[in-house]
């Protein structure tokens, strides 16, 4: 990995030279909640002054910009009792991420891993994310923030370009050619010791911030055992089947599929629509059969899929611990209480 | 598209219903919506055949498919005339929160002496009106499309799914999942109280992305959790009887009489093809 | 000065977009919505709900690539209509066709029931895993099934019959709930003539039927009675087919009697939409049935949780 320091000043250029040929999707101010806090969205962004760098998580992720809720997957068209199918992957142009905290970039990268993988990765996604520049910023954790636990507070990969604030310099990770080149246009220098010290200090500051946490020792094998526990039981009397949980979620990617006809009879689509665990019907078949009827089980297929399945398969877990799942459920429904729960500390 | 006006898809013929649109008492918003169809009016029109009216109500049967029809039943005239309805119809279609469960009308339930409220409303010329019904308390329904109004993308559907001879499916999850997908910022952040939580989605959030609180029009969700909601509103400052009124609203959240057992028709079956 | 120092950031654009129908490799982005055309070359009605559909693939290329093993399903696809997971039902040998014995239950298999022959209908697959038939040469085998699971379980009985030097005895129990839902009733003879010992059992039945009544389980019981137990553990498979609280019972007992449950194999059925690990619809506690599935042995069932 390369390293380069440069004043907080040089940004805004940056920015410029981003923003002239190419999309920008950055944090904005999106509104103030009713305690009179603001809150944040990722927007296109034209403007340096409209981007708050120093946002704490946005309301909603980033995801809609790589797996947007609904994408037509194909269309046809028919000819009498013919047809003929066109699969379009819907991006034609690259677009740069400005701003990105290390749980998005390590969501990206977990995402990576099942829709870029295996024997059938899907070109829908990964059009969008091979045509992606992306800069990281450094965050202040939030008291709904465990992505320590998670082993996602910091990105090693997934970016072009991380920038750590040290005073009134950025300390910048550089893992692109593209991002290399695009340092080149400003005023900036390689590090040395001292830097290397304020940068330790910096993340070393940011450690202590970390409240919330959750304890993933044995956990895949703890859910196995605490599969009839009845603190599911309590957590889906809660739950109100919404799937607000996995809308938010910069990770949650499964989806269902529905085929239309257009009113006017000229074409039928194959549309994708994302779906969530917790939506009754998630695992409802034809003929009414629902392999997950009561709240609880869908909501303890949830973390089954996040915590066990996913860490199976590719040692990790599904979460990186952004926290905006257990901000958004209006049933107080959140990661570090169930799975505390779950553990036998503290009660649902 | 095949020529001669008749359509087809991938080479079968579509079925072209004969439909008939029905109101019984209501405020004609869904009706509205019926013709509010724009550029899609035209495609919507050729894939059935309207029935007129008039010859709707005739004894004979099977003059027309399927019956939509709007608002509830309050007048015992309207029972009979609902009941002719069904006779006639393969598919009897709720159009509407009022059809589907009583809508802005059953709230007057809540009045002990209908005769007060009718002499309130309708002045020196009262009506004869009784308790108010959804359809399916009266006869049984086949389909129902929510809402008041009723999205008209619901009904194209309804329209085009018997046209080609696909099963109908309406959400059966809350609307918050929609709403989120749209991007909206839940109002609960922002202090106001929504229904979402518990309501049938598939209005795109309407109200919600409109910064206006779920109403509950299209009434409950399958699985709707009310009393999760109703420690959440309590927890965000709202009191029961906020909350109360709201489900009310529409009726959908009301305990419901159970419908009048009426032998089902095997030949109904044949509308949906 | 300025101008010297903006940067000229250009990012590369990476079309990751092949031709929709050039041929898929696994890994490939275009092996996702790979769609092979396929023509309705044959509609035989079997009972009241269900329709065997013979499919033939109309490109001759991809006829000669398109392979299949027993238990294998494909997502078959009407567009406009909708689309699903299917088991093939017919013998691996023929290639570039399948037949497919289909229930009416929902949308898609709703309007199967009325389109006519020659249809152009999308396949896609074929996914997932098979009975591992090579695995059991030489050996007893059990076939069972309960309903539609003769579905999937006729690519298998092909596959015997076309093999059956390479098998000991071959036992198919096959169980209804009465005369009229029996499925493929035309094969009963065919399969008889090759040495395959066929009962067929029905839970309730009018006086015309001659055949025994009751469940599986009894026909089971007379068939492995008098059969040794460690004889039984060493040369004897058994593949069931049929809804879980049918499956459990039966493997269950098939234990009993000695089969270990790695040589039990049964399919699993859920939501599908994609058959390719994606969609997660399919998921067993945190398995993939599109993936590690349909077919699994019946010791890796009892270890999934939600599995039964
Ligand atoms: C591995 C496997 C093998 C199968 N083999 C057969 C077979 O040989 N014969 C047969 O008749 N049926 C089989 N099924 C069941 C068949 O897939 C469903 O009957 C079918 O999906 C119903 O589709 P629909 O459009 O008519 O129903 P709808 O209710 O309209 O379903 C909409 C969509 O939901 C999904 N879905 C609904 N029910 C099921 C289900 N039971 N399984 C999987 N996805 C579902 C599908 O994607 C479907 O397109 C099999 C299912 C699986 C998983
Ligand atoms: S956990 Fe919360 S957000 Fe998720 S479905 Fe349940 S109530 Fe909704
Ligand atoms: S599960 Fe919750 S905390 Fe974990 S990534 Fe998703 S939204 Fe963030
Ligand atoms: S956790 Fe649930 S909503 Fe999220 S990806 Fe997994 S199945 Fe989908
Ligand atoms: S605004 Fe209403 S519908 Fe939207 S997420 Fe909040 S509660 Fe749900
Ligand atoms: S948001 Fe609620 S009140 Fe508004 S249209 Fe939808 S269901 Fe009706
Ligand atoms: S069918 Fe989509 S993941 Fe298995």
């Amino acid at each position: 990995m390369l390293f380069r320091v440069f004043d907080q000043g040089e940004l805004p250029i940056l920015f410029s030279a981003l923003t002239a040929r190419h999309e920008v999707i950055g944090p904005v101010e999106a509104g103030v909640d009713r305690h009179g806090k603001p809150f944040y969205a990722f927007e296109p962004a034209t403007d340096f002054r409209a981007l708050r760098l120093a946002y704490t998580t946005t309301k909603l992720p980033a995801k809609r910009y790589f797996l947007p809720c609904r994408e037509d997957l194909a269309t046809f068209r028919t000819s009498g009792s013919d047809w003929s199918k066109t699969v379009e992957y819907n991006v034609d142009r690259p677009r740069v991420f400005f701003g990105l905290h290390a749980c998005d970039i390590n969501a990206l990268n977990k995402l990576d891993k099942v829709l870029t993988g295996g024997d059938y990765p899907m070109p829908w996604y990964a059009a969008k994310r091979r045509n992606m520049f992306i800069v990281g910023v450094d965050c202040e954790p939030q008291p709904s923030c465990f992505c320590r636990s998670m082993g996602a507070d910091t990105a090693l990969s997934g970016f072009d370009l991380f920038l750590t604030g040290i005073g009134d310099r950025y300390f910048a990770e550089i893992l692109s050619n593209n991002a290399y080149n695009l340092l080149r246009g400003i005023r900036a220098v390689e590090p040395g010791e001292e830097e290397h010290v304020l940068y330790r200090r910096a993340v070393a500051e940011k450690t202590r911030k970390y409240t919330a946490r959750v304890d993933t020792t044995d956990l895949t094998k703890i859910l196995d055992m605490e599969f009839e526990s009845p603190v599911w039981k309590s957590w889906g009397e809660k739950c109100l089947s919404c799937g607000s949980c996995a809308a938010v979620c910069p990770t949650c990617y499964c989806y269902g599929v529905e085929e239309t006809v257009d009113i006017d009879l000229s074409v039928a689509r194959k549309t994708k629509t994302l779906y969530s665990c917790n939506l009754v019907d998630f695992a409802q078949v034809a003929g009414g059969h629902n392999f997950r009827p009561e709240s609880h089980s869908r909501l303890k297929y949830r973390y089954y899929h996040k915590h066990r399945g996913f860490v199976e398969a590719y040692e990790e877990s599904l979460c990186t611990g952004c926290g905006r799942c257990g901000e958004t459920c209006l049933a107080g429904i959140n990661v570090p209480d169930v799975i505390a729960s779950v553990r036998g500390e503290g009660g649902a | 598209m095949a020529a001669g006006g008749t359509k087809s898809w991938l080479g079968a013929p579509l079925l072209r219903p004969r439909v008939a649109f029905f109101e019984l008492t209501s405020c004609g918003g869904c009706q509205l919506q019926v013709l509010n169809h724009e550029g899609t009016l035209l495609d919507f029109l050729s894939l059935v055949e309207v029935t007129d009216f008039r010859e709707a109500m005739t004894e004979r049967s099977h003059e027309y498919d399927i019956a939509f029809v709007e608002g509830c039943v309050s007048r015992s005239d309207e029972v009979a005339r609902l009941r002719q309805i069904r006779r006639n119809a393969r598919t009897l279609v709720a159009l509407g929160s009022c059809a589907c469960f009583g809508g802005v009308p059953r709230m007057k339930n809540r009045f002990p002496d209908p005769g007060l409220l009718a002499r309130e409303i309708y002045g020196e010329y009262p009506m004869a009106t009784e308790t108010v019904r959804a359809l399916d308390e009266i006869v049984p329904v086949d389909l129902k499309v929510h809402g008041c109004p009723f999205p008209k993308e619901e009904l194209e559907k309804v329209v085009l799914h018997i046209a080609l001879g696909k099963a109908i499916e309406t959400p059966r999850h809350p609307i918050c999942f929609e709403c989120k997908a749209n991007g909206n910022v839940c109002l609960f952040d922002l202090g106001e109280l929504c229904l979402g939580p518990v309501t049938r989605g598939g209005c795109s959030a309407w109200c919600p992305g409109n910064r206006f609180g779920c109403w509950g029009c299209r009434g409950p969700a399958d699985d709707a959790n009310l009393d999760s909601l109703r420690a959440i509103a309590k927890e965000h400052g709202f009191s029961g009887e906020d909350l109360a009124d709201r489900l009310e609203c529409f009726g959908g959240f009301t305990p419901r009489e159970a419908p009048e057992p009426s032998p089902r028709r095997k030949s109904r079956k044949r509308g949906t093809r | 000065m300025t101008r010297e120092r903006t940067p000229d950031m250009e990012i590369p654009f990476v079309d990751v977009a092949g031709s929709p129908f050039r041929p898929p490799r696994r890994n490939d982005f275009a092996a996702f919505e790979y769609t092979y055309k396929a023509e309705v070359t044959r509609v035989h009605t079997l009972t009241a709900m269900e329709t065997l559909y013979e499919i033939q693939l109309l490109d001759p290329e991809e006829r000669r690539r398109f392979s299949f093993s027993p238990g294998q399903f494909v997502m078959l696809e009407v567009p406009g209509i909708g689309e699903a997971p299917f088991s093939i039902s017919s013998s691996p040998l023929r290639r570039g066709a399948v037949e497919l014995c289909i229930r009416k239950a929902g949308s898609l298999t709703t309007y199967l029931t009325k389109v006519p022959r020659g249809i152009r209908v999308g396949i896609r697959g074929p996914f997932g895993t098979a009975f591992p038939m090579e695995r059991m040469h030489g050996e007893n085998v059990l076939l069972i099934a309960g309903g539609l699971g003769l579905a999937p379980l006729r690519s298998a009985i092909c596959y015997v019959q076309e093999n059956r030097s390479r098998f000991q005895a071959v036992d198919i129990v096959y169980g209804a709930k009465e005369p009229s839902q029996l499925l493929f009733s035309y094969m009963y003879e065919a399969w008889r003539q090759d040495d395959i010992d066929l009962s067929i059992i029905v839970e309730k039945a009018g006086p015309l039927w001659k055949g025994p009544r009751g469940l599986i389980t009894k026909r089971l019981k007379e068939i492995l009675a008098d059969r040794d137990h460690a004889e039984c553990a060493r040369n004897m498979y058994a593949i069931v087919c049929g809804p879980p609280v049918m499956f459990q019972y039966v493997c269950d007992q098939l234990n009993v009697y000695g089969i270990p449950m790695q040589k039990m194999f049964v399919s699993l059925e859920r939501r599908m939409h994609c058959g390719m690990g994606k969609c997660c619809r399919c998921n067993v506690g945190s398995t993939y049935t599109c993936l590690k599935g349909p077919v699994f042995d019946y010791w890796t069932v009892l270890n999934l949780p939600e599995a039964i």
